[in-house]
């Protein structure tokens, strides 16, 4: 069943991608050169599935870096009212009711290769991208906010107020519902990384690992590999792309 | 089966000035607020990233319901042929038409970007059940558009029946749907089970039943419509049957949630542990929107008078929203578990019950809705003969009395109608107050002054 | 034969009121970062023409496909055509001096990118708050 999705959407993929102005690439030559960094002009491929990674062990429970790298790198503004500002990404303190063991993650958009808010959303504004990046396509998002109300992670924000000084890779504005983009710019121009997973590096937790899961030669594939790893509600189904380990 | 029913046009008067002046105010209102937050955005209502959908939301859901529920009246004569209710076919399709467009520009002028709403009608997801509600919204005004084409022309009387067997399908087929965006959402706990598509048709019948029993009372006291016993009883009696159908469909879904032991923190939540929802659920949906219209309806006295009913209608409308309002924010309010056996604390209200204060800005959009819904209504009823000239039990037996008709018949009706016309009225003068009167004066003589349309 | 006539003057009403004299595009003022190249991406007929077009292509590939090619990309737009003011900073895009909004508020014509997309060269505007802010 999965598999035949997969399929399904690869077609559907290569027919779009016809469609749209593909022709004067020699076929065959598109899908050879897609191993590392995709030149600027070719669409992304589902030859990849981008994903992360995250350690529970390495992640520190006073450390932020994540967050702060995420909001600067997207420009995300406080406003100071925490109940409507955008978070994008957010540490998560979990203690366990009985044992009192207690863990601390990032929690983000899971980047599902089923994904609920595609699901719902009725204009197909939000969805999921060739390489398995769920995304809103904020010239189609008409506000409704039935992605929010879909999505188990409680990944997604609305955007409540006007916007200024926007950054040029992360448009955003009122109106619209926006959540985590995989760095989508970082991803196209071949950076091989998201900015909080550079920060993580930096601090020297290396807690986030991005890589390709399609890719058995990425260090992300052999780590998922070789240790046990979790998704976060796998009772639904879902195969997210961003996994954990320690929880 | 041909209409014999007598209808008028209502001519305006001291009730349509206030009732019209109360209506332009509350789309006032609505229109202040919703250019308020499409400058300002969203950050001035109560709604946040944890309570998505709010007061807004409740308004246009309840009018919805309560469109899909007050064609119910229509449907019960030309579906199943009880033919008291036919000279309130009309009036059933009209209040459904102007409830809708009331609920869908709430819900419309909520968005995020309203101005974008041309992207919703023209690009389409067809796995959302918003999409799908997109057709069945505006396929539903196209069915009871035609209902209604079919009964004015009294040619095309006829069809009625078959018209209305199938806008009574569509409307089952939309409240499915509405009930279906709540019911379809795999993340929340409140929400999962198809349970809630039934839930919102028993709901539906209930608030359309009340929220018409409500107009026919205005128009016994505002227009001089008269309103029979008949009526009166048959209105009883179907409040009783939803009423006891909403509760039976209430109490199976927490039954079932009760059983799943995964669903007990939210039951609990939401029946026990004393917050606002545990307050509307029990008070307001429980006590005074099933047991006290109860009470009513079994009284002895009460439940025969027309103002006993008009009670019980209203405590019946304000029971349903406070169940749309329990249904739609608790469910959100309710933290996800996304690590069962963990307690969650995060910067994002992981693990905490969200808060939600409507703020004034959501109220005024919703009274908006319903200011829209009424501006309809009433310039309706003015420029079409929507309302029957009497709903007393003379007139409503007198409009039932069956008849073979066949071409010849119909030809020669049509001719005597322009007689008939203004005589009709079945009410002996002394009944009457002198207001009434009055106004039944002027509907004759507006009568007579026009030939009747054929 | 009012018919005619009726059509006949609605025809110069509509050609007196929107014939565009006043609002023909050399009349406006630009502010064009002419450091960054003489030309645009097209001729500047087919620019003025078609802009709209090219960009809202461009973004359905950005945002779909991830095509990130530089021309026709909005950000490329901003960066050549937006230029500092006299004193160092760039114009807001709800006034004319703003190279958009020039034309568009003069035609009364809604933009939306803005809603979304920063309307200022970045990397420069960045530049220039590291600057203030070291000074």
């Amino acid at each position: 069943m999965k598999k035949y999705k997969i399929k399904l959407d690869r077609r559907n993929f290569l027919k779009s991608s016809g469609m749209l102005g593909m022709s004067s690439l020699a076929p065959g030559v598109f899908f050879q050169e897609l191993a590392q960094a995709r030149p600027l002009n070719e669409p992304a491929s589902s030859k990849n599935r981008w994903g992360l990674l995250i350690d529970a062990n390495q992640c520190s429970e006073d450390c932020n870096a994540c967050v702060t790298a995420c909001n600067e790198e997207h420009g995300i503004e406080d406003f100071g009212r925490p109940t409507t500002d955008t978070q994008y990404i957010r540490k998560l303190n979990l203690t366990h009711e009985d044992s009192g063991e207690s863990l601390t993650i990032p929690m983000m958009c899971q980047h599902c290769e089923n994904p609920p808010c595609v699901d719902v959303c009725p204009t197909g504004a939000s969805f999921i991208r060739a390489d398995g990046i769920v995304l809103v396509n904020k010239h189609t998002c008409i506000g409704c906010r039935y992605c929010m109300m879909s999505c188990p992670y409680k990944a997604r924000s609305f955007i409540h107020e006007n916007l200024e000084n926007q950054v040029p890779h992360t448009p955003r504005g009122k109106g619209c519902v926006e959540s985590c983009n995989l760095c989508v710019h970082k991803v196209d121009k071949g950076e091989n990384t998201t900015a909080c997973a550079e920060a993580c590096n930096k601090d020297g937790h290396q807690a986030i690992l991005f890589g390709d899961l399609n890719d058995p030669e990425s260090e992300i594939s052999k780590k998922l590999n070789k240790y046990k790893t979790t998704e976060v509600r796998s009772d639904l189904g879902l195969n997210t792309a961003v996994r954990y380990r320690g929880i | 089966m041909r209409d014999k029913t007598d209808y008028i046009i209502i001519e305006f008067s001291k009730a349509i000035f206030i009732y019209g002046l109360v209506a332009v105010s509350f789309i006032g209102l609505g229109f202040y607020s919703f250019v308020t937050l499409e400058h300002e955005g969203h950050w001035l209502t109560g709604m946040n990233n944890q309570i998505v959908w709010g007061l807004p939301h409740v308004f246009a859901i309840f009018l919805i319901i309560a469109a899909s529920g007050v064609l119910n009246i229509a449907s019960i004569s030309s579906v199943f042929n009880i033919k008291i209710y036919k000279p309130l076919g009309r009036l059933s399709a009209l209040l459904a038409i102007s409830l809708l467009t009331g609920g869908l520009i709430v819900l419309v002028l909520d968005l995020g970007r309203p101005d974008r709403l041309i992207v919703a009608m023209t690009t389409f997801n067809f796995k959302s059940i918003f999409a799908w509600n997109v057709f069945l919204y505006s396929g539903f005004m196209a069915v009871v558009a035609l209902y209604l084409w079919m009964m004015f022309e009294a040619r095309y009387n006829k069809f009625v029946g078959k018209v209305g067997t199938f806008a009574f399908a569509w409307r089952v087929t939309l409240t499915t749907g509405t009930g279906s965006i709540f019911a379809f959402l795999v993340a929340k706990e409140a929400y999962n089970g198809a349970l809630l598509a039934p839930l919102f048709i028993a709901l539906s019948l209930l608030v359309g039943t009340a929220f018409f029993y409500k107009i026919l009372f205005w128009m016994d006291r505002g227009l001089g419509i008269p309103l029979g016993s008949e009526i009166i009883k048959r209105f009883r009696k179907l409040l009783i049957y939803f009423i006891f159908t909403v509760f039976y469909i209430t109490i199976l879904s927490h039954l079932t949630n009760l059983y799943v032991t995964k669903n007990h923190g939210y039951e609990f939540f939401l029946l026990f542990s004393g917050n606002i929802y545990t307050f509307l659920f029990w008070g307001c949906q429980m006590i005074i929107g099933t047991l006290f219209p109860l009470l009513i309806l079994y009284n002895k006295k009460l439940s025969k008078s027309a103002s006993g009913l008009l009670y019980a209608s209203i405590l019946v409308l304000f029971g349903g929203f406070s169940m749309l309002y329990v249904i739609i924010i608790s469910g959100q309010a309710f933290p996800l578990d996304l690590f069962p056996g963990y307690i969650e604390r995060s910067s994002f209200f992981d693990g905490v019950e969200a808060t939600y204060v409507p703020s004034i800005y959501e109220f005024m959009l919703g009274l908006g809705g319903v200011g829209i819904a009424a501006a309809i209504y009433l310039f309706a009823i003015m420029v079409l003969d929507f309302t029957p000239r009497s709903l007393d039990n003379a007139a409503t037996a007198m409009a039932n009395v069956p008849e073979p008709v066949t071409e010849e018949k119909l030809e020669e009706e049509k001719e005597s109608q322009k007689e008939v016309v203004g005589e009709k009225s079945s009410i002996p003068p002394d009944q009457k107050t002198t207001e009434e009167l009055e106004t039944d004066e002027k509907n004759k003589s507006a009568d007579e002054g026009k030939p009747a349309e054929e | 034969m009012y018919k005619i006539l009726s059509i006949k003057i609605s025809l110069a009403l509509f050609l007196v009121l929107f014939s565009g004299s006043s609002i023909t595009h050399e009349n406006i003022k630009h502010n064009i970062d002419a450091s960054s190249g003489d030309k645009c991406v097209e001729p500047t007929d087919v620019m003025r023409a078609q802009h709209h077009i090219f960009i809202n292509h461009q973004s359905h590939e950005t945002v779909v496909n991830g095509i990130r090619t530089k021309k026709y990309s909005l950000n490329n737009c901003i960066n050549c055509h937006i230029k500092p003011l006299a004193d160092g900073s760039y114009p807001s895009v709800k006034t004319e001096e703003h190279f958009c909004s020039a034309c568009h508020i003069a035609a009364a014509v809604k933009v939306e990118c803005f809603d979304c997309h920063a309307s200022k060269p970045y990397k420069k505007v960045a530049k220039k708050n590291i600057e203030d802010s070291s000074k």
